[in-house]
């Protein structure tokens, strides 16, 4: 297990200090990697959130050029960074924010050529795309290598939430056997204070699932309102007929 | 009997934007059909051409997914909430 330096010690004393976290959880997370697919209203604060964290590496992806619609919820773009790629200006701010992070941006978005190799050189995966089918190769590959996944996604201001890990919970296509006929990525508004809720929760499932602190969303679906502030947990099963996971 | 059905953000604008609202029925396809005869609009987003509820589409009561219960023949109590969730990839 890695060690952790005085100014490590000193930078996470205060999640270290959470009763059941503690130095182990924290030496976890230093060697640990994710990958984080799109950094958008929802993966970028999951990504800074992440390196807040602490975890070691990370892995940031997304095939986009910030626009200024971006600007409202993408907190790794920079307002001078309008017409340029997403995935470098996000490496930057991460690394920018914690110069400890060892970080690798990639200009793509996650496909069925490179999953496999990007899941490989990681512990856990933050699925954050605006596309089911990305999402759902990334579901299969993880599946395939046994890594966990961490599924957040929202419409509006309703935002979903669950930790897919291999063989225990059920899968992303469980969930998602087909592709919804009605889903329109760009036809609904983005807060980015309520995207960026579901970023922090996304991280914080990782930063479960990675240190075995708590009880992340095994086999449960979160779903809250960010409009009345509800949330409720739904039991989730695999369906026997999955393709991916077999049920 | 009165139950309350809550409707995904996605579903919302083919019920007048209704967030909740309440029938009265005594199992979950009771339920869903008193709310597609509110709101026929919602027929092609929950049922395919075979009637059936979509396959992404999950209803829960109690917390609870009705595929592991009794499905659409689940049956419903006084007061009991039947919530209709999609899956969302919004980010």
């Amino acid at each position: 297990m890695v060690e952790l330096t005085d100014w490590e010690l000193d930078k996470f004393k205060r999640q270290i200090q959470i009763a059941g976290f503690g130095e182990e959880a924290q030496r976890k997370l230093k060697a640990s990697s994710a990958l984080v697919t799109r950094l958008g209203g929802l993966g970028g604060p999951t990504a800074l959130w992440l390196a807040a964290a602490g975890v070691g590496r990370m892995i940031v992806a997304d095939g986009g050029d910030v626009t200024p619609s971006n600007l409202n919820r993408q907190i790794l773009m920079r307002g001078d960074g309008v017409g340029k790629p997403r995935a470098p200006q996000a490496a930057e701010t991460l690394k920018r924010f914690n110069p400890d992070l060892e970080v690798v941006a990639h200009s793509a978005n996650a496909s069925e050529s490179n999953a496999p190799e990007w899941v490989s050189q990681v512990d856990i995966v933050c699925d954050t795309s605006p596309d089911f089918r990305e999402r759902l190769i990334l579901n299969a590959e993880c599946w395939r290598q046994g890594k966990p996944l961490i599924d957040g996604g929202m419409n509006a201001m309703e935002a979903q939430l669950t930790a897919i890990v291999p063989p225990h919970t059920p899968c992303l296509q469980c969930l998602v056997p087909e592709v919804p006929d009605w889903w329109d990525p760009k036809g609904f508004g983005v807060m980015g204070a309520f995207s960026g809720s579901l970023g922090a929760l996304t991280a914080l499932e990782a930063i479960k699932v990675l240190t075995g602190y708590g009880q992340p969303l095994l086999g449960r679906l979160l779903v809250y309102d960010g409009e009345d502030m509800s949330f409720d947990t739904y039991d989730i099963h695999k369906r026997a007929d999955c393709p991916v996971c077999g049920g | 009997m009165g139950v309350y059905i809550k409707l995904p953000t996605p579903l919302r604008r083919h019920a007048e934007g209704a967030k909740s609202l309440e029938v009265s029925a005594g199992t979950v396809g009771d339920a869903l059909a008193a709310l597609c005869e509110r709101y026929p609009g919602l027929r092609d987003p929950l049922y395919d051409g075979e009637g059936k509820i979509k396959s992404f589409v999950r209803v829960f009561v109690g917390g609870k997914d009705v595929a592991e219960l009794d499905g659409t023949g689940t049956p419903l109590s006084d007061g009991d909430q039947v919530s209709i969730v999609p899956p969302v990839a919004g980010a």
